[in-house]
């Protein structure tokens, strides 16, 4: 637990650090924009609105870096803060917010609504509700056997996965290999290429419901992690607690998955990070995994849309940039006293 | 009055018979041991008590609650327990895990305030760790560990609590420290406590020191004898639930009397397969 001394300038790092980097976002781009354009298109917008030769500075801007910084900050955050949670509550350093099979559900999700429509709002549904079909189907699975529930949970979450990437297999096996293939494919290695304002609204309400609920019983969590047993003998209605935060994970993870296909890595590594710099409390960690999350993912898709002619794949870049990172932070902390 | 009040308990785990009709109450500033076998239906038990386990008949009633009309909240405002391990997944701070035993008075929503700090500090200070507040739980030693559990069920603020083999693996200074800090604990804020224990010379450690000391020897999901330490903890009462001979010493220091029991020999060695550990 951070000293009073120790948690202001975390709070300020952690508020400062995401606007700083959307910021940042915006002025960087393929298209050649000066630094000098873009403040006055941020802060003088009637001017570049009004002039039909400079539309499309502006809409570039404002529809297209702008909310795609905002929407990898809630993809990121999201993803991140579900992942927190999800190792708290299965007592398990190594779970992350796929666990529960969300982000396979959501996959074979997009990969049907990628053969079956053409249309986008069509995927982004049917990857949101195999997400949590998926989810549901894992604690069902877990429910089998009683004694041991968040041990089950887990198995549970392993086979529902499995079934689940064995289906996406078979829709890319049937999938038209000129068209749809890759398509489904691309998908599933993540980007944030299609992101506007329309895709950061569909994706926002499902985020904002899943992490305000996972923030709201954040100490619970802490209590949770000690383990079934002493968590009951503390006053924690565990089976509720456990339903509330397995449905907050995983309609936040699902609302993130769906408009950015599937990301790995981030739900895993950040919350970790985080441990390592300011401990376990999640009431510290999880607020701190959420901006640490989001900056991690603006940062990843910087490097992801400027570093080669075409776009890299998110979900490549996050293990690739992701790990040297880690391992960096580990040696600098030397495990920051705390495993 | 009595604190804690068990009647004609009983409790099975499928086919299972674990406890047998127990019967038992636990007054105010009082110790309860309880002794028995290994698998005997101790941890069963105080499981019960905590609401962990629905009996299948019998009553429970803490402070006149009865147990099951009781939230786990409310539960954990009338019951603390110190487990006999803790799980050490992830590395929290002693003040963190001292503060956890104030969950039970903050609201699904929210998280302890300042005033559960300082009571979470004032509780380790109870048991001399203030200095540990900011050491990580995981890296402390059993005895240390053993002592942030108590100053956690003393943050809990409850009128009783559950010790399940609380000095279990620890040396003999840690063992002492641990059973004179359970004593300090009743003295000083009256609380009454259930204590599930292989070692008899607590009990009788107890009882010299003037503590209101009673035993019961449980066997088979029954308590075969309620009682003082000296009338329950005999080599007659051993030789029925151990199946060991046990000698009985006594030390007078001044105006108090030591007692201790010690096993020395199997009862019938080549009748008994599987004989307790000792």
């Amino acid at each position: 637990m951070p000293t009073r001394k120790q948690s202001v300038p975390t709070a300020a790092l952690g508020i400062l650090m995401p606007i700083l980097l959307i910021g940042l976002s915006l002025f960087i781009g393929r298209y050649d924009l000066a630094p000098g354009d873009i403040l006055s298109i941020l802060f003088q917008p009637g001017h570049w609105m009004s002039d039909p030769d400079r539309a499309i500075e502006y809409s570039l801007v404002h529809e297209i870096r702008l909310p795609r910084a905002l929407l990898a900050f809630m993809v990121g955050g999201a993803l991140s803060v579900s992942g927190g949670a999800l190792q708290g509550l299965f007592r398990n350093p190594l779970v992350d917010s796929g666990m529960l099979g969300v982000s396979t559900g959501a996959g074979f999700g997009a990969c049907l609504g990628i053969v079956l429509f053409q249309n986008a709002f069509m995927v982004y549904a049917l990857a949101f509700c195999f997400g949590l079909l998926a989810v549901v189907l894992s604690y069902l699975a877990g429910r089998i056997y009683d004694t041991a529930p968040t041990v089950t949970l887990v198995l549970g979450g392993v086979v529902i996965s499995s079934i689940f990437s064995a289906l996406i297999s078979f829709m890319k096996f049937v999938a038209d290999p000129m068209e749809k293939l890759p398509t489904i494919t691309f998908w599933l290695m993540g980007s944030l290429s299609r992101a506007n304002f329309q895709e950061m609204f569909v994706a926002l309400i499902p985020i904002l419901l899943g992490v305000a609920g996972i923030m709201l019983v954040r100490w619970r969590i802490n209590v949770l992690s000690l383990g079934e047993r002493e968590a009951r003998a503390l006053g924690v209605d565990t089976r509720l607690c456990r339903i509330l935060l397995i449905a907050c994970t995983s309609v936040a993870t699902a609302g993130a998955v769906c408009v950015s296909g599937t990301i790995g890595w981030i739900g895993l590594i950040i919350p970790h990070m985080v441990r390592l710099l300011v401990g376990n409390d999640n009431r510290v960690l999880l607020p701190l995994s959420l901006s640490f999350g989001g900056c991690f993912l603006i940062l990843i898709d910087l490097i992801a849309r400027s570093i080669a002619d075409t776009e890299i794949p998110i979900g490549v870049l996050t293990a690739l940039v992701g790990g040297p990172f880690f391992i960096v932070i580990l040696k600098r902390t030397k495990g920051g006293g705390s495993w | 009055m009595s604190v804690l009040q068990v009647e004609k308990l009983t409790f099975a785990y499928g086919e299972n018979q674990v406890l047998r009709g127990i019967d038992f109450q636990v007054g105010p500033g009082e110790i309860f041991c309880i002794f028995g076998t290994n698998g005997c239906g101790k941890t069963t038990l105080l499981d019960c008590i905590l609401g962990l386990n629905t009996p299948d008949c019998g009553r429970i009633a803490i402070n006149r609650n009865p147990a099951k009309a009781l939230s786990p909240a409310m539960t954990a405002r009338q019951v603390a327990y110190v487990s006999q391990k803790s799980d050490r997944t992830f590395p929290y701070t002693v003040l963190e895990i001292v503060l956890m035993g104030r969950t039970a008075y903050t609201g699904l929503f929210s998280s302890p305030g300042k005033a559960d700090v300082e009571m979470a500090e004032a509780a380790l200070e109870s048991v001399g760790m203030q200095d540990f507040s900011r050491r990580i739980f995981t890296r402390l030693s059993g005895g240390e560990t053993q002592l942030v559990k108590i100053a956690r069920a003393l943050a809990q603020e409850t009128p009783l609590i559950l010790f399940d083999e609380p000095t279990t693996h620890l040396d003999f200074r840690h063992e002492l420290n641990i059973i004179q800090h359970i004593m300090k604990v009743v003295r000083e804020k009256g609380v009454s406590v259930v204590m599930a224990t292989h070692a008899p010379n607590h009990a009788f450690f107890f009882e010299s020191h003037g503590m209101p000391t009673r035993v019961a020897l449980m066997q088979d999901g029954r308590f075969g004898a309620i009682g003082t330490p000296s009338e329950v903890l005999t080599p007659t009462n051993m030789a029925k639930v151990f199946k060991v001979v046990t000698k009985r010493f006594n030390n007078e220091e001044g105006d108090m009397l030591h007692q201790f029991l010690m096993p020395v020999d199997f009862c019938e060695p080549h009748e008994d397969p599987n004989p307790p550990q000792p």
